[in-house]
């Protein structure tokens, strides 16, 4: 039975626990670790939790906090809260544009934004978490929060404006034959 | 409540619209409805948060991860003393030993109305005397604090650590920090005081009122923390914060 428990745990939410790992280290296989490790601490702990609804919640915040164990850079994480006021929205590339990106690219941009915005950016776009529960995962004031979602779009905004710049001006090398076919 | 102030909210409202019936962004949406140019503005926002959304759901999660979690699970065994710790004869006796020193230690200890007291008589003294203080990383609590929409006794989110790290001002109660952020309701300065809970186990969980001098205190405690909230407006005002 609590092997049963335990498969539709991960069946539920390994997928998304990975992304949100993907974003957070930035590395596929450090965030396939760090999802497992997540799970290994529920198989060896979680069960002890009462309010099975409360899973999902006890599952992303333990990944958030073995992250920051295992990154141990608290201080960088402080000083990048005092980068002044928030700028003004950039410009946004068209909805089109990301659209059409390729998944891996939008995440990619995603990656580039600081760490302090990511955390809560990639809990708010995955929309399993109202901003309520994120305050309460990330340990912050939901002022706070609010703040580093707009804080943190304005980044994803740019890093996505440049990635799609520089989509537009790459060159194809010249021994890239497929690529300088024409269609 | 200005256009910046709706967007600043706005950016917390998930494109997939559970948030729709969420007291926090009832305002900020009745003026999305009110003014064209943040309708639009919503419009978009909307819009490319929802495409970061997809993407974000689109990304492909590698091959053999859940049968590698699964593989581990089945070997990770849980802790054995959660959920047995009363079979073991020590651990029982442990526990048993604890009881009585706990129940010992609650008859001794100072009756929770004397300790608010003495507490609250130093917060009044302190918020009378003192300035206006605040410190860098309280600005939202401070406008949390402010917000006439938030009933204060209803929890507050306080992140102890980080505000005595950004600056905020500390004062000290008999070895007990204590936070101080001042904040504005209606034109009306109060004083917020925020205390560790485990340093006042006996303090009550309701609001307890108190006044003098001229100064009224509001006390109460959640889980984690102890507030009390004192200025010149008199208890009435205090009672409508909470």
């Amino acid at each position: 039975m609590a092997s049963e428990i335990f498969s539709q745990l991960v069946d539920a939410h390994y997928a998304p626990l990975f992304r949100f790992a993907l974003s957070l280290t930035r590395n596929s296989s450090d965030a396939g670790d760090l999802t497992q490790q997540t799970f290994f601490i529920w198989a060896k702990q979680g069960h002890a939790l009462r309010e099975a609804g409360k899973a999902k919640s006890w599952l992303f915040t333990t990944l958030y906090r073995e992250f920051l164990r295992g990154r141990r850079r608290a201080e960088r994480v402080t000083a990048l809260e005092d980068l002044g006021p928030v700028e003004a929205d950039p410009p946004a590339p068209e909805v089109d544009v990301v659209t059409g990106m390729d998944a891996g690219l939008v995440v990619e941009a995603l990656q580039e934004v600081d760490e302090v915005y990511r955390a809560p950016l990639t809990l708010f776009y995955m929309q399993d978490f109202s901003y309520k529960e994120i305050a309460e995962m990330l340990e912050v004031p939901i002022g706070t929060v609010m703040s580093r979602l707009s804080r943190g779009k304005t980044q994803l905004r740019s890093a996505l404006a440049r990635k799609e710049s520089a989509g537009r001006s790459k060159v194809v090398a010249f021994n890239n034959l497929s690529a300088r076919k024409l269609p | 409540m200005n256009n910046e102030e709706a967007k600043f909210i706005l950016q917390g409202y998930r494109p997939n619209g559970t948030d729709a019936n969420d007291a926090a962004f009832q305002a900020a949406l009745e003026q999305v409805r009110r003014d064209p140019s943040l309708r639009e503005w919503f419009a978009c926002q909307q819009a490319f948060d929802s495409a970061v959304s997809a993407k974000l759901g689109q990304m492909p999660v590698p091959a053999g991860l859940r049968e590698a979690i699964l593989a581990g699970g089945r070997v990770t065994a849980p802790d054995a003393a959660q959920g047995r710790w009363w079979r073991s004869p020590v651990l029982l006796a442990a526990a048993a030993g604890v009881a009585v020193v706990f129940t010992t230690a609650l008859a001794l200890w100072p009756k929770p109305a004397a300790a608010s007291t003495a507490l609250a008589d130093y917060v009044m003294s302190d918020a009378a005397h003192g300035d206006l203080h605040s410190g860098h990383g309280a600005e939202s609590l401070e406008a949390m604090l402010g917000d006439p929409a938030t009933r204060l006794a209803n929890g507050l989110t306080v992140n102890f650590a980080a505000l005595r790290k950004g600056g905020c001002r500390t004062v000290n109660y008999e070895d007990h920090e204590f936070l101080e952020v001042c904040f504005n309701r209606g034109g009306v300065w109060f004083h917020c005081y925020i205390g560790q809970r485990a340093d006042f186990p006996g303090l009550a969980a309701g609001p307890t009122y108190q006044d003098k001098d001229g100064m009224s205190v509001a006390a109460w405690a959640d889980q984690t923390h102890v507030y009390l909230v004192a200025g010149k407006a008199g208890r009435a005002a205090l009672q409508q914060l909470l």
